[in-house]
């Protein structure tokens, strides 16, 4: 099929907009996603206090705005399809003239926009309570570096909405098995790489490929430790091979399950 | 009804319960699954209770121990407190709450046979995760976690595991309580549960340093006393502190359930009058 932009666009922001209405159409979704990264960021920076370390506070704050959005790839990227799937949506969007990867985008922009007004919250009930002292040198790096991880993570998020799909039933044991081990290893709270990292090189290189730990970690060396762009530039151009690696991936692992499903009968199979 | 009906009625429950929770797979896989999370949680806590110990010179092996026993308890309060929730909102979701409500065993019964269900699986995954995570810990921060691990201790542990079961239900009933009206917004009440206990059970640090009146809530709460209890079955060996904190936690846990359970006969009794007994989610 040729490629047209105009279509792919419109499919791209069609889709954003669902999303971004039934969030702001409803506020309450503010409040009932802030709830978590809120208390886990408050309950770790006093974690942080009691430990006699105050001046890194600002890991757990800025782990409770990452946090954020890395709930809503797992739950509102990864899991959709599967969801879609059930609900008898992802049928229509294949047999639409649709491109998958535009309506991927587009849950991914809307998700990011979504979630915005949580992390924005974090940021504030954090910098009010506990005062985090933030070093930035350089805001263009920390922007890009921010830019980069989401771009990155979301892009993650449209490669597992495509195994989660093949997963069917247990996508949603899987997302709650892997949500706090991801956390975990990726260094949204402490810093899972680098000199201060408790973990062996062996697993901090296997974290590595994760986006979200380079990004974290670069965040905090930016937004913490005042290093510019070229300090983190490794990492920037790690994560923009990553983004663009895990895009096209997300796109044909898409068609091969679509074309397993249609070789199989099984797209519109409900549960499994 | 007779007790031995209402203990085949709970029984049956909790078969359920379990085949729900770890049954969708092979029963070891469904373990390890549930195990990954919490072992994971401690650790991440334990990690940042050493970062910022070791880096302000002020480590104690005992300290992590006390945040490690503190991370692995909040999660199995939170993971089997939120059973009733999830029942009603699960159940009403694919239409089976309705039946449950219809038939002649009340709905209180089965959301007691799905706690005590999750309470099981939940039992076994913070075992897994406590001895996983302090033998991963250990290696990793290159220290020794003094844990008592004497058979009296453990004993003493699951004690104080089982005791804290009202408190839960308890709880389990006054989240349920919201979830037979709500629609959308249950889904997210295990994250508030979870970072509530978090911050307020004294799972990572003493409420005391919360300010007053937040301290004084803190320490009021049946899962603060149980916490405390654990620590001193097994990270300080002190019987008088653990039965005086394990005595505070069940009497406030039975008052909590009792309370709860008035609540949630008048939520229910207001919900089958309004008709959103069968309103799925939105």
């Amino acid at each position: 099929m040729k490629f047209e932009l105009r279509p792919w666009i419109r499919t791209m922001k069609a889709r954003a907009l669902v999303r971004i209405l039934s969030q702001f159409g409803e506020p309450l979704w503010i409040v009932v996603n802030v709830g978590f990264p809120i208390f886990s960021s408050v309950a770790l920076a006093l974690l942080y206090e009691s430990a006699g370390l105050s001046g890194y506070t600002g890991f757990a704050i800025l782990g409770g705005i990452m946090i954020s959005f890395w709930g809503n790839v797992l739950w509102s990227m990864a899991s959709q399809f599967n969801w879609d799937k059930q609900e008898g949506l992802f049928e229509i969007y294949l047999t639409s003239p649709c491109s998958i990867t535009a309506i991927l985008i587009g849950m991914s922009v809307g998700g990011i926009v979504g979630t915005a007004p949580s992390a924005v919250m974090v940021a504030i009930v954090g910098w009010l309570f506990f005062h985090p002292a933030v070093l930035a040198s350089s805001w263009v790096a920390v922007v890009l570096t921010f830019s980069l991880t989401l771009a990155s993570l979301y892009c993650m998020g449209m490669l597992l909405s495509s195994l989660y799909l093949a997963y069917g039933r247990a996508a949603e044991s899987l997302n709650n098995a892997l949500q706090e081990p991801v956390s975990m290893l990726s260094g949204v709270y402490f810093p899972s790489i680098g000199q201060l990292s408790p973990f062996p090189f062996g697993i901090q290189v296997a974290a590595s490929l994760i986006p979200l730990t380079l990004g974290m970690d670069a965040l905090r060396r930016t937004l913490f430790f005042s290093q510019g762009v070229s300090s983190v530039s490794i990492e920037l151009i790690a994560l923009a091979v990553m983004a663009i690696m895990l895009l096209v991936a997300s796109s044909v692992a898409l068609k091969a399950l679509e074309n397993k499903g249609r070789r199989e009968g099984t797209i519109s199979v409900r549960i499994r | 009804m007779s007790p031995v009906q209402y203990l085949r009625s709970v029984g049956a429950v909790v078969w359920l319960g379990i085949y729900h929770d770890i049954a969708w797979t092979s029963p070891v896989a469904g373990i390890i699954l549930l195990s990954v999370a919490p072992t994971a949680s401690a650790m991440t806590t334990s990690i940042i209770y050493w970062l910022g110990a070791s880096h302000a010179g002020s480590f104690e092996s005992s300290k992590l121990a006390y945040v490690l026993v503190g991370a692995v308890l909040y999660a199995h309060i939170a993971a089997y407190a939120y059973a009733p929730t999830l029942a009603i909102a699960e159940g009403k979701n694919l239409s089976i709450f309705q039946h449950v409500y219809i038939s002649p065993k009340s709905s209180e019964l089965y959301l007691a046979g799905r706690t005590i269900a999750s309470f099981l699986i939940s039992f076994g995954t913070s075992m897994i995760a406590l001895i996983l995570a302090d033998l991963v810990l250990s290696h990793l921060l290159h220290t020794t976690i003094p844990l008592i691990e004497t058979p009296e201790s453990v004993l003493l542990l699951i004690a104080a595991l089982f005791l804290n079961v009202p408190a839960a239900l308890g709880l389990g009933y006054l989240l349920g309580s919201y979830s037979l009206f709500a629609s959308k917004f249950e889904w997210a009440l295990p994250s508030y549960v979870a970072g509530i206990l978090m911050v307020f059970s004294g799972a990572l640090f003493p409420p005391s340093i919360l300010p007053w009146p937040l301290s004084a809530f803190g320490n009021g709460l049946p899962f603060t006393q149980f916490i405390s209890a654990a620590r001193d079955a097994i990270i300080f060996g002190s019987i008088s502190s653990y039965i005086t904190a394990l005595e505070y936690s069940f009497v406030e846990g039975v008052f909590l359930l009792g309370a709860s359970l008035l609540i949630y006969r008048a939520s229910a009794k207001k919900a089958r009058s309004e008709g959103v007994i069968d309103r799925r989610l939105a």
